[in-house]
Parts: C-alpha cells; structure tokens; sequence
C-alpha cells in the first residue's frame, strides 16, 4: 500500500509539487537573505589549507568531536545528526515516489540502503527520545529559561521519523498478504503491529502519515533559517573556516600586503575603523556565528563573568549578532544605519565584564569566535568613542608615561633585582622578560627573585632588559587600546632585536602570549618560554634538585598559559605531578578574573570570579595554593582571603626555591 | 571668542630625582602637561564649542621636543593651534622673567579669555598666571574650581576657607585653574591623529630678566626608616606590645 494516488481528483505528485515549491522557495530565499546580510561583514580570508579543513570538518562537524563532550546532550545529538545523515535520502524516495528504490533495485543495492536508511530512523528516534528526556525529565538548570521551541521542534522530528516508519510498513502490506521486507527490521516491527488492521485504516495511517512527513519536513525547511535550527547549515561555514591562528591572537589595526601589521606612524587613519559598532564592522565569519549557534549554553556555563552575576553572558553575545541582523536586516541590505548599534546592543557592561579567558571559545562545538567580538567593540569604545570604564584612563596613562599600569617610575624597573648581580642588557642565551607585575609589584617581586635565583643555581646565562623593558602591552590591548599596544609592542621589540637574544622566558602568562604568538606580526620572533617550562627542564635534567614537598599543593592553571598556550604538563611537571587537582583545571581551568585588564577595572563586591576560584580551590583541601602568573597570584590571594581562607598563595618558582634540596 | 592656554611642562611625578652638587640634575626628566593646565585646556575647548572661537596653546620651554606627543595630545582635545616658545636655559622656577615673555606673545594673540593652571606641579609657586595678568594689564581670578559663560561675562567660582566665594566679571581676564574646575576628556586616537594636522608653531626667544627668587640650596627628603613588626604570643601578645609602644615611645596614649 502506498499514498502515490490521486486526492479527490489532483494528482499526489502535484499536491506535493505544489507544497515542495512553498517549502523551497521560502527556505532558499529566507537562507538567501542570511547568506547577504554576512556577506555585509569585512573580508577574513580563510580559504585556505583546504587539506587541513577538510579533516576539521569532518572530525568537528562530521565527527561531532566537541559536541559530544557533554555526554547526554552531546551524544542524543550525534544519535539524531548521524542518523538523519543516513535517512536523508529517504526523503528523495518518497518524494519521487519510490524512484530512489527502483535505481538501487536495478543494481541490487537496495536492500543495503533500506537497511541503512531504517539503521538512520532508529538512530533518531533513540536520540529524540533523550533529548525529550533531558528536556521535559532532567531540565538542567541552563535550560530553565529555555523557549518551548526546543521540545515542539524534537516532537515535530519524531513525528518525521514514526510517519516514516509507517509508511515502510504499510508498504510491505497489501492486499494480497504481507511480505516483509527485512532489510527494513523496524519497517518490520510496525508491520507486524499494524497487520491485523482493516486494509482501510492501513491505506488511511499510511496517506496520512505521508502527508504529515511532507508537511513536517517542508515545514521544516520553512523554519530552519529563522530559528536556532539555524546552526544545521550555520555550522557548516563556522566549523570549516575555524580559526587557524593560535587561540588568544587578535588582529592588527591594519595589514600590508604580506599580512604584517603597518606601523603605528604609517597607519591611514583616514580611511581606517577601529574596532566595531556597526553590524558591517564585523568580518563575515564574525556575523556567520550567530546562525551557527545553538543556544546550547556551554559557553555560558563556563563564562566567568556570567558565573559572578555580570550583565555579560557570552551566548547572548552572539545571538544578538544575529538578532540584531534579522531585526534590522532591510535596512542593513539597503545600507543604511539602524539607530541601535551594535554595542547599544550588547550594552557596555557586557562588554567590559569580558576576562578574555576563553573559556567559552573552548567550549563552543561550532567554533564560534565570542570573545574577538567583545574585544572589538572594546576597541570601538577606546579608540573612536573615547567612552570607556574611568580605571583605565589611569591604566592607559601610566602604560604611556612609565610603559607599567601602575604608572611607577620607569627607571625603577629593575630595582627588584637589587643584589642578585644578574646581567642587565647584554647578550646572554636567555633573556628573562620579567613583566610589570614582576618589575613593580611587591608581592609578585618575590617570584621574579625566586625565578632568578633559581636559573642561577642551575646555570642558566640569561639577561634582563632593565628599564629599558616595557609592558607587553596586552592590558592595554584586551581593553582596547590596540594603538597603545602597538607602540609597546614596536618599543620592545626594537629593543629585544638589537639586544639579540632571541630566546626568551617569562613568569607571566601573557607576556608568554604576547611575545610568543603575537610580536611576529610587528616584526618580532622569539622562542618564549613559560618559566615552568624551563624549570620543569632544569628539574628533568637534575640540574635542580627538589625534596618532596610536606605541604599539599593544588594548581590553577592560568588561563593563557594552559588553555590559550596549551601547556598545562610543564608547571605539574616543575612542581613534581603530586598535586591535588581542582574540578576544573587544565584546559577547563576557571579564570582568576584577572584578564582582559579586568585586574585593573572595579568590581562589585558580591560579583567577584575571584572569589568562585578561590572556593573551588579551598575544596581541594590543599595546603597551598600554586600559581604560574601574576594576575592569579593577586586575585587568588585577595578571594581567599575575602572567603575567610588562609591557604598560602605562591608561584611555582617560589615553591621550588623553598624545597631545593641542601647542597652536599 | 578667542582663548589663550597658557601649559607649564613640568617633570614626570615618576621621573628620577638626584641632586648633584647641591643642584637638581634635570637631564634625566620626562615631562608632562601640567595637571592643571589641563584643566585649563578643557575648559577653554568647552566655551569653544559652545560660542565658537579659537583655542591657542602657548608654551614657553627650553628646546627638548621630546614634550612634543604631549602637547599635541592637547590639541587632540580641541585646541587649534600651539605656539612653543623655545628658550635656551629656560628654567621652571622664574615666573616672573617666565611671564614677561609668555605675555609678549599672549597679547597679540588678543584674547578675551587668558586661562592657565593656578600652579606648576614643579615649584608650586602658583605665580606665574597673575604676573602674565600684570604684564597684559588685565585683572585676573585666580584657584577657579567653576567657571560658567554668561553672554560676554563670566562668572567664576573660588573655594575659600568655609565657603564660596562667586565673582562674575567682564573680559578681557585671566583665570587660573585650580584641581577639578572640570572634566578633562580622554582624546579618542583619531583625534589625536588629526592633531598632527594642527599648526603646530615652534618660535626662538631670548633670556629675560626677572626679579626672580634665587635658589640657594636643593635636598631631597630624608629617605623614611622601615615600619617596625611586633613580635609577641599571638594577637594578644602584640597588642599588648602595641599598646605599650602607643605609651612610652610614640606618647599618643
């Protein structure tokens, strides 16, 4: 029995004709307005390395690598992905009415390919039912604000899949008998249930199953580019152009043709935007992530800012991009200005609560790109608009007058040094890039001396710059002033080339970034070395020797030394891999708080990350609290402290120094 | 209307303060705006915007460009244009040889409003600025912390002990800006791009002669001895060393 008959006089074929065109039609002008409104974004060119993309494709997007990290939610979707990826020819089947299966007949592969499109139904449907299950039985608490869109929509595909199962099975029946097709096992089971029933009902549920498939999958298509559904082709494009520079880097202000940045002197003003406020001020692959989210939450759920109460939740970042294109997509495409801009959209709380953690890039299965966005409209704020937080009009004078935020005299940059005969300025294998915090705040002086005294014991030849070192420029630069970080930038690494040394280590994280992955576009390229690198060498190689420690030690992993700069074994290794490991750490490590200048911005009190950190490192239990950066030496030493804990906070070099083993 | 600013560079609060010889060394300063000549400048590119004008910038100091980024930053908040005196020696502690030729040039720039910060953060001799009134022969108020335009007047308002003192008065006047007069405004970094657009006019000038203090003798101030960490059993311990310390030695109790 099959629904390919007339209804009431008009051909099946043309009913559906009819419908498909609708469905079509709509779903391919609606997509078509999509594709328009981000191509209205700035080049960014990412078409290439086509041989390392595909593979991304298909192990991200094919392969569903990120998604199915939250285990439930991830594999109910895989189960429902993979299996619409088998059944999706289906639908070319019972749309031409049956063509597909007579082909395949012709070269005997039909049987296989029922097998398989029924192996894809029964893979969704168990997927669905999951999903229902996490949605209307679990509801996990990101979920409780959840629009119903979400359980309507996986009702509406079950619906697919169970009308597709009983026209199989009607198909099999007839009024001859029944002859069971067992390529199609679940086609089967619905057949055995519905055989007894009068040929009548039976040739009934299947027209009406048919027509309710068709009406659901055209009606589908209708919706797919205005919702959240969005991200079933949005995704394609996020995930095959992913970034492929290193996770953290932000781009200069202007590039020459070999992609180098233009120098502060030489940059065309005139016909420069600095930073974005208008929808068009994005680069395409900017706007195409709002159409590939999917409101799935996880980067919410490890936001920083969201977690401490702040306006900013970085999921709503990106929708807004799209929202805010759909709401204002006629004028966008007419190329006039809505009067709502882009960061009256994401208001300036939002922006400026952002610790540039990256938390939630590294979350997101999609690839897409939250954090540039913020920083960008930051950009926009310092650089045109002048409208920014008032702490970091400080911040931006001192990192000018002294090239340190907090704006102490440049000539006493390498007073911390004072006694321990280290050579200043001169040709050296190493250079030993102290940092500002390391340079002039007290606490963190102590682990630039350990961090000295500590290469000396082992032999290491290395060098300081003095005062004549300046900031790496990255405060400045996460908070937007990219023209400030540049001239730092062209300041040290004039001073870092005519001194040679190309080989660099840093007690901060950021220096380690900045001078590491970002000082080649501005002319500089050095190996930089996290000192935790080098110390864990120097423990390997016995050149330091270390006593087992008596206190328990836990380790935050800094944010742009572990998850930024992927290294997350040296620091365990320096420190001999006996720790006590928080919930989150590694990769997944929970920012201090301190990044993207927010170290330098107020906070309010009941809203501090630090404090979040801080508890989760009291659970471990641990004696002591190691960290490997300066920003997280301050922010977890106060949010102990303000949660009432007295765990010691030091960095790794301090500890080594502390447990050297005596001299024989 | 036209107003003139008159900027004092004044050495970094950060810069290295040696005395060689019992005389200052100075060739290891960075300068800066002074403070209050920003003040100064703001409000001044305030009336600009609101009753249109010129805002001209006149510096007298010694041939080092290096103060140069800084002073564009000025223009960079609206001033039109900057006029640098360049003196051989110029020293920061004449005001009055320092006034005699800042008031050659301020006259013909016939002002209707001269403004300048109440003191230099150098010498803090908050001289200058009234002397300039002298030589133009116009009257002058001065440690202004509010100035409003009312049509060819101006009322300005002093912070005096326990009060406030309004005085409203016609132009031709000078006014000297004391802390907070107003809200400098953060240039954005096209208008400090633009700035370099601005005349930016560099002009020679010679010595004069002032009746000058003399300095005698310079001295930094007595380096200060480290605080003291009381030693005792527990909290209570140290405070009852504390508080016996409060007694005998620091005679506060």
């Amino acid at each position: 029995m099959d629904p390919f008959h007339d209804y009431y006089g008009i051909e099946w074929y043309l009913i559906l004709l009819t419908w498909s065109a609708i469905a079509l039609g709509s779903h391919f002008y609606q997509v078509g307005t999509v594709v328009r409104l981000i191509r209205l974004g700035k080049d960014d060119d990412r078409f290439n390395s086509w041989k390392q993309r595909l593979t991304e494709f298909l192990r991200d997007w094919l392969g569903q690598r990120k998604v199915v990290q939250d285990k439930m939610a991830g594999y109910a979707h895989a189960l429902i992905f993979w299996g619409f990826l088998l059944l999706v020819s289906d639908i070319v089947d019972l749309g031409t009415g049956g063509f597909l299966q007579v082909l395949l007949s012709n070269i005997q592969l039909d049987g296989i390919w029922n097998l398989i499109v029924d192996l894809g139904y029964a893979m969704a449907t168990i997927g669905i039912l999951i999903a229902l299950y996490r949605r209307i039985i679990i509801r996990p608490a990101k979920l409780k604000g959840a629009s119903i869109e979400g359980p309507l929509i996986l009702l509406a595909i079950l619906g697919i899949v169970l009308t597709a199962f009983i026209v199989e099975a009607g198909n099999m029946i007839d009024k001859g008998g029944t002859n069971y097709n067992s390529w199609e096992p679940i086609g089967v089971l619905f057949a055995t249930q519905m055989e007894g029933m009068n040929h009548d009902t039976i040739a009934n549920m299947v027209d009406i199953s048919y027509w309710v498939h068709m009406i659901l999958i055209g009606g589908f298509l209708i919706e797919i580019p205005q919702t959240k559904h969005s991200h079933l082709i949005g995704t394609v494009p996020n995930v095959m152009f992913q970034d492929h520079s290193p996770m953290g880097t932000m781009d200069p202000m202007q590039t020459d043709e070999n992609d180098t940045a233009v120098k502060t002197d030489d940059l065309d003003f005139d016909n420069l935007t600095l930073g974005v406020n208008k929808f068009a001020d994005f680069t395409w692959r900017q706007l195409s992530d709002g159409w590939a989210c999917t409101a799935c939450a996880r980067c919410q759920d490890v936001c920083p800012a969201y977690n401490s109460g702040k306006t900013l939740n970085p999921m709503q970042i990106v929708l807004d991009v799209k929202d805010y294109g759909r709401e204002h997509g006629s004028l966008l495409l007419a190329g006039d200005e809505p009067e709502e801009s882009i960061v009256d959209r994401f208001t300036p709380d939002a922006i400026w609560a952002c610790t540039t953690c990256y938390a939630c890039v590294e979350a997101c299965p999609v690839h897409i790109e939250h954090v540039p966005k913020l920083t960008d409209t930051r950009r926009h704020l310092v650089m045109e608009a002048s409208d920014f937080p008032e702490e970091l009009q400080n911040l931006f004078n001192n990192l000018e007058r002294n090239s340190n935020p907090w704006g102490l005299g440049a000539h006493t940059r390498a007073d911390w040094a004072e006694g321990l005969d280290l050579k200043i300025g001169e040709p050296a294998e190493y250079l030993f890039f102290v940092g500002c915090a390391g340079s002039f705040d007290d606490r963190n002086k102590k682990v630039s001396r350990a961090t000295a005294k500590l290469l000396k014991k082992a032999g290491v030849d290395f060098s300081i710059l003095g005062e004549i070192e300046t900031c790496n420029g990255d405060p400045a630069r996460r908070a937007g002033n990219e023209f400030l970080f540049q001239m730092m930038a062209e300041t040290n690494v004039k001073n870092l080339n005519s001194l040679g040394t190309l080989k660099i280590i840093t007690a901060c994280p950021h220096c380690f970034h900045t001078i590491g992955k970002e000082y080649e576009t501005y002319g500089g390229k050095y190996e930089v070395y996290h000192h935790s690198q080098i110390l864990n060498e120097l423990r390997k190689k016995e050149k330091l020797k270390i006593k087992d420690f008596e206190d328990k030690v836990t380790f935050h992993d800094p944010c742009y030394l572990g998850r930024i700069g992927g290294e997350t074994e040296a620091p365990r290794g320096a420190l001999g891999g006996d720790l006590i490991e928080m919930e989150r750490h590694g990769t997944n490590s929970f920012c201090c708080g301190g990044g993207g200048a927010r170290v330098w911005m107020e906070e309010d009190a009941d809203k501090r990350v630090n404090e979040i950190r801080a508890k989760e490192a009291a659970k471990t239990g641990a004696d002591c609290v190691a960290v490997g950066c300066p920003y997280c030496m301050t922010m977890m030493n106060d949010g102990l402290k303000s949660i009432g804990e007295d765990k010691q906070v030091k960095d790794i070099s301090e500890i080594l120094l502390e447990n050297l083993e005596a001299e024989t | 209307m036209n107003i003139a600013v008159l900027i004092k560079m004044v050495p970094d609060t950060e810069s290295r303060l040696e005395i060689v010889d019992g005389s200052l060394k100075e060739d290891g300063f960075k300068y800066m705006v002074n403070p209050y000549d920003e003040f100064a400048v703001e409000q001044a590119v305030q009336f600009k915007e609101i009753v249109g004008g010129k805002v001209t910038l006149v510096s007298l100091f010694s041939d080092n460009t290096s103060i140069d980024t800084d002073l564009r930053k000025m223009l960079a908040i609206g001033a039109d244009e900057t006029i640098v005196l360049r003196q051989q020696g110029y020293r920061g502690d004449r005001p009055s040889a320092n006034a005699r030729i800042l008031s050659e040039t301020v006259k013909k720039l016939n002002a209707d409003v001269v403004i300048c910060g109440v003191q230099g953060i150098d010498y803090y001799q908050a001289a200058t600025g009234p002397m300039v009134a002298h030589f133009l022969g116009i009257p002058h108020v001065s440690g202004v912390t509010n100035l409003e335009l009312n049509g060819d007047k101006l009322t300005a308002s002093r912070q005096i002990e326990g009060g406030l003192q309004i005085i409203e008065t016609p132009t031709p006047i000078l006014i000297t800006a004391q802390k907070d007069m107003t809200k400098v405004r953060f240039p954005a970094l096209k208008d400090i791009m633009m700035s370099k657009r601005k005349p930016f006019d560099n002009r020679d000038v010679d010595t004069k002669e002032g009746s000058d203090v003399l300095t005698t003798e310079c001295s930094l101030p007595p380096a200060r001895g480290g605080g003291v960490i009381l030693e005792g059993d527990g909290p209570e311990g140290k405070v009852d060393k504390l508080i016996e310390k409060l007694k005998m030695e620091a005679k506060v109790l």
